[in-house]
């Protein structure tokens, strides 16, 4: 789906009085009203069916092509991107621990048009789900609901939803279990739909919740068996998490396309404003930043094939990270855009305006950054570990960092709740830097990039000594580990950039298109993004944030660059459609 | 209040006393609470239950100087009056007045006598300004506004237009940026300073529709286009051509005022964050046991103590030390903003999904973060205030950085005495003289030895501190290095990116000179003030702009949260002067299980 066609149909809907053109994405926004028209495109395009695996009859076989749809589609607008792709998250337990019968029925109804939601999150719960109160109890042909579940995205409109419900009065980790719900074969009386919330962002969306009043359900609608809700819950959400950082990606993308073509629109001091270097040296930070996530993106999407019992940990790292990059870009361009990042009259409809309250959602849902930082926390001992004895799967590293490589099917046993092989992208940065040297050393790439890896190979050896200090302590984590989560996760997006770089140098440089053409050449990306994340190690986000002189250059490529295509490093949009 | 002799009885504050009629902001009866505030704002109305409640307290008084017949005596304390409003509602602070004030401090500094008096007279009776400088176009360029205002017969013509201006439409008077003469140069521009009725009936006005925004929706931004409107030729303010002089000057009032009362979102933004990790049951416990959201609020809470520390002593130096108010007041406006939007950012976070929802009882949160982003672009950018201090940066490394000469105390002496405003004598450039960064440099010197308030301190709490001080002392000398070797061309708008950053930097140091000056000065005030806790955090959170971050010792983090939390059931402010807050101590009072701890 992410391919030349699909961005062509997208300029077409974004054009004119199309359904995704600004000034009526603009005024459903002011409206408050759903996307429905821009919904109903993506289904007639056939978008739906790529939240279903092929083997259920639908077309979801690689999750990077997944994360490329939902940017392609965040790209043009956020609130459409996160009503539509909510299917997916609805469905997701099916695919996961769902029988062959109920996913194939599932995957038609989603080919039919069905929207299918995801209840999780109750009032006065948020984030933790073992403290749910809505109860299924057992009856003689299925089970009987009570209670609700709030700020549940699609719950008005969607024909189907999962429900996490308590199953076992005192709950615990084996006490709830995710049941299928058709909203449309309940009793009359016995649900009801709570009002939409007024949010922030995403105003158009259907933010609202449901409520259970003794709705039976039929024993077919439990999801993998009873007890194993949370389980299954944990394992779903390291792929959504992961798909989810496309929505930022698009999100950073927009913004950097609405801050790029106002810089060579505006005129201050008698120059045009691109060329003015502090606000070229912004607008190649803010791109230097979309790379770094677009690394950590890809890998971690292809991880979900490549290296999949390490997802727990690769997860948390893309969904903590991608999206923080993504508020921290925004808020860089924003400051450029300065009145016209606040209007909402005087440029593109006030679009920049709105990708920044709306994408401020993709860091709370599903799984806050302090959720993700939690749970990677959890696994430090375990990273510490793997550290000590510089394990590494070296083949499914090779594919997850390796673009063209086959990917498997991806398999949801393989899925584990904790690393038993930490995190091979990190620890596998001894060997990745040698690499780099022999790049240099052969005259391939400038010195000072094997420098830069050094640099981080040096920080990252830091980070995992104090991961090994860290005494694990599930209730009172010090902020002190939150710091160390963060830093471990710029650890993981420099040696993903480093993967990247080493397994596709030689396939990338040939790769047809401006941009990113001069962004492969001389390894200028690679430097530009090791510069940023060694410069986050050593000073922090605030401490780093005069940029480098190397993302100028980056800025020069931006100037380069044909929109709307993503500006990416990602030798060839269509590269899925090639792969095999 | 009850009466007594003047002098044993001070007279309440008039922040306290406006604060009290703003009444208790979780009351959802209260018209003047977060519920009707949030409503305006759906409505993009402006509050008028609280215009009506301003204008009774006679809001435009504080913005006459005393010589006028006003309240205006002290920058800090129009700051803290104005704070008040802005911590309920941001739109009513812009849009009932600080437009109004921005105006009028155009007048004060360039207009002649009569003017001053007219002005004065309408602000004392509530009148209203709008300050008409910006145009799409031009942005924080003003030399090159293309609104013109030429001499035409006796009259001026003026042609041109104006856009996104506060309160355009319904201004009793305008003050308008105009190029008054042809030549180029800096000696071409004026204020004219027309009555809107008077505008109106010379035809060819025609207002541009109001200009919708994401935040300060109830703020009513308008535009007009002027075509050929003959004004009265003694309609300019002061002396003709030189109005980029008076900009200059005059913006360095309100470059530091206006982040200054902007300080009140975060106030309430962190107020709001400590009421829900106090209330909040996550994982079997409060939200505000986590050790992480204890450090989350620390360190907003220190935040907020730097940008007071920077915003008061600034501004009280800017009557003590007018001369350096061209730079001191542009790192306020580079900095101070940026550490607002940051730390709201940061408990956005903590909020989670709370913060995301426009109704119920956080909603505030996310109308304060709409309405904070003005403080940084507007009233000319954060870059613009860079601008103004980096060609100064050489002879301040020449001179000031050698000579290390201390402030008055007075500058950092919370409530303390203060001269008039001396607005005759805000100058375009400092010369050369930084006293503030003087007296980091003897404060970090006392430290060493232990001489004066350091010699009462812990020794492990003076050498936490001197580490820190001695980092900014250091920095200075390695500005003073880079600084003194700028060449020309890295000291006008198309300077390095590289050159810019040295003005980030020198305003960090100002930044450590404020907060190390506050707690030296004050020590005869209450006990949290004198503790160096709160300084090492405020410290550190700016040595984090020039390297890496210190963490933030737990005890420190544990002190300042202790405080926080003492006045948020006590409804105290949370900046430096911790006065009481009656309307707010209301609501305190009322939400009951939070004082065990």
């Amino acid at each position: 789906m992410s391919d030349p066609a699909f961005e062509r149909l997208l300029t077409e809907l974004a054009a004119g009085v199309g359904p995704f053109a600004p000034a009526q994405i603009a005024e459903l926004d002011r409206r408050e009203a759903f996307p429905a028209d821009a919904c109903r495109a993506l289904d007639e395009a056939g978008v739906s069916r790529c939240y279903v695996p092929v083997r259920y009859g639908g077309r979801l076989e690689r999750f990077p092509e997944l994360v490329t749809l939902w940017r392609a589609i965040a790209r043009c607008d956020l609130t459409v991107a996160v009503a539509h792709g909510k299917t997916l998250l609805g469905a997701i337990s099916v695919w996961i621990a769902g029988t062959p019968k109920q996913a194939a029925r599932l995957g038609g109804e989603i080919a039919g048009g069905a929207v299918v939601s995801w209840g999780l999150t109750e009032r006065g719960h948020g984030s933790d789900l073992l403290a749910g109160e809505l109860s299924a109890v057992r009856t003689a042909t299925g089970y009987r609901l009570d209670g609700e579940k709030w700020l549940i995205n699609n719950a008005t409109r969607g024909q189907l939803i999962s429900i996490l419900a308590r199953t076992h009065p005192a709950g615990g980790p084996r006490g709830f279990s995710l049941l299928l719900v058709d909203k449309r074969r309940l009793a009359p009386g016995s649900y009801q739909c709570l009002d939409k919330e007024l949010t922030h962002g995403i105003r158009g969306a259907d933010i609202s919740g449901i409520a259970f009043h003794g709705a039976e359900v039929p024993a077919d609608a439990l999801i993998g068996r009873e007890g194993d809700g949370i389980q299954i819950v944990l394992e779903a959400l390291q792929l959504t998490r992961t798909a989810c950082v496309g929505l930022s990606l698009g999100a950073a993308d927009h913004a950097l396309r609405l801050a790029a073509g106002f810089a060579t629109q505006h005129w201050l001091y008698g120059r045009r404003l691109d060329q003015l270097p502090h606000a070229r040296r912004t607008l190649g930070q803010a791109a230097t930043a979309l790379l770094v996530a677009e690394a950590v993106a890809e890998v971690a999407s292809r991880s979900i094939h490549a290296l999949p019992g390490e997802l727990s940990v690769s997860s948390a790292i893309a969904k903590a990270l991608v999206p923080t990059l993504a508020d921290e870009l925004i808020g860089l361009l924003g400051e450029l855009l300065g009145a016209r990042a606040f209007l909402t009259g005087v440029y593109e409809h006030g679009a920049f305006a709105k990708l920044e309250r709306d994408h401020r959602i993709v860091a709370i849902f599903d799984g806050s950054t302090v959720v993700n930082r939690n749970a990677l926390i959890n696994q430090f001992p375990g990273l510490a570990r793997a550290a000590r004895t510089s394990r590494c799967d070296e083949a499914g590293l090779t594919v997850a960092a390796t673009l063209g490589a086959p990917l498997a099917e991806f398999d949801p046993k393989r899925l584990q709740l904790i690393s038993a092989s930490g995190c091979t992208v990190v620890q596998a940065l001894p060997r990745a830097i040698a690499e780099a040297r022999e790049h240099v050393e052969s005259g391939a790439i400038p010195a000072e990039i094997g420098e830069l890896a050094v640099q981080l190979g040096v920080a990252a050896a830091e980070v995992q000594a104090e991961l090994a200090a860290t005494s694990p302590s599930l209730r009172d984590v010090p902020a002190a580990s939150f710091a160390l989560a963060a830093r471990y996760e710029l650890c993981f997006a420099g040696a993903a950039c480093l993967q990247l770089w080493l397994r596709n140098v030689g396939r990338a440089t040939n790769a047809a298109g401006t941009t990113t053409a001069a962004l492969w050449r001389d390894a200028l990306w690679l430097e530009a993004s090791l510069r940023f994340v060694v410069a986050r190690l050593r000073l922090g986000a605030v401490g780093a944030a005069s940029g480098d002189p190397v993302h100028d250059r980056i800025a020069d490529a931006l100037a380069l660059h044909a929109w709307p295509a993503a500006f990416s490093l990602l030798p060839d949009p269509s590269r899925s459609a090639s792969a095999t | 209040m009850t009466t007594g002799p003047a002098i044993a009885t001070p007279p309440r504050h008039r922040a306290v006393e406006l604060d009290e009629r703003f009444g208790d902001p979780w009351d959802d009866r209260n018209p003047l609470g977060h519920a009707a505030v949030l409503d305006a704002d759906e409505r993009a109305e402006l509050l008028s239950a609280g215009e009506a409640m301003l204008d009774d307290f006679g809001l435009g008084a504080e913005y006459v100087p005393s010589s006028l017949g006003g309240r205006l005596d002290c920058l800090d304390q129009l700051i803290e009056i104005m704070r008040t409003v802005f911590r309920r509602d941001p739109c009513l602070g812009l849009g009932h007045g600080t437009s109004t004030l921005i105006a009028a401090v155009n007048v004060w500094t360039g207009g002649r006598d009569a003017q001053r008096r007219a002005i004065a007279d309408l602000l004392l009776a509530n009148g209203k300004l709008a300050c008409g400088y910006y145009e799409l176009a031009h942005g924080n360029d003003l030399g090159r506004v293309a609104l013109t205002a030429l001499p035409h017969g006796d009259l001026l013509r003026l042609d041109g237009g104006k856009e996104v201006i506060s309160n355009l439409e319904r201004a009793d008077a305008i003050v308008l940026f105009a190029r008054t003469a042809t030549v180029p140069g800096s000696r071409s521009h004026s204020q004219i300073l027309v009555d809107r009725a008077a505008l109106l009936a010379s035809g060819g006005v025609a207002y541009l529709p109001r200009f919708g925004t994401a935040g300060m929706r109830g703020v009513q931004l308008g535009g007009v286009v002027l075509r050929g409107c003959d004004v009265s030729a003694d309609s300019v303010l002061g002396v003709a051509n030189r109005g980029l002089e008076t900009a200059l000057t005059s913006f360095q009032v309100t470059r530091v005022a206006l982040p200054g009362m902007f300080l009140g979102i975060l106030d309430t933004g962190l107020r709001t964050s400590v009421r829900y990790a106090l209330s909040r049951v996550l994982y079997g416990r409060r939200v505000a046991d986590l050790p992480l959201t204890r450090t989350v609020l620390a360190e907003a809470f220190a935040d907020l103590l730097v940008c007071d520390c920077i915003i008061t002593t600034v501004a009280r130096a800017l009557h003590l030390l007018p001369r350096e108010a061209s730079v001191t007041t542009a790192a306020a406006k580079f900095l101070v903003p940026r550490l607002l939007i940051n730390a709201m950012n940061r408990l956005a976070s903590l909020l989670g999904a709370s913060f995301y929802l426009r109704r119920g009882e956080y909603a505030i949160f996310q109308k304060l973060l709409r309405d904070l982003p003005p403080a940084s672009f507007g009233h000319l950018a954060r870059v613009a205030a860079q601008m103004t201090m980096l060609p100064q940066l050489p002879q301040l490394s020449r001179r000031a950085w050698r000579a290390h000469e201390p402030a008055p105390a007075g500058a950092f002496t919370l409530d303390g005495p203060l001269p008039p405003l001396p607005f005759e004598k805000l100058a375009l450039a400092a010369g050369g003289q930084d006293h503030l960064t003087g007296s980091l440099v003897a404060i970090d010197q006392a430290l060493a030895v232990g001489a004066g308030a350091a010699g009462e301190l812990a020794d492990s709490d003076r050498h936490a501190l001197r580490e820190l001080t001695a980092r900014f002392v250091s920095e200075l000398g390695e500005l003073g290095e880079a600084c003194g070797a700028l060449v020309h061309g890295e000291l006008s708008t198309g300077a390095s990116a590289e050159s810019y950053e040295l003005t980030a930097r020198f305003s960090a140091v100002l930044g450590a000179a404020c907060c190390a000056g506050v707690w030296w000065h004050n020590q005869d005030r209450e006990p949290f003030l004198r503790d160096p806790a709160w300084l090492v955090a405020a410290l550190g959170r700016l040595a984090a702009r020039l390297g890496p971050p210190p963490p933030l010792p737990e005890d420190v983090a544990a002190r300042l949260f202790a405080e926080l939390a003492a006045r948020h059931d006590t409804g105290h402010g949370f900046d430096l002067v911790n006065r009481p807050l009656p309307g707010w101590q209301r609501s305190a009072s009322r939400q009951s299980n939070t004082a065990e701890r």
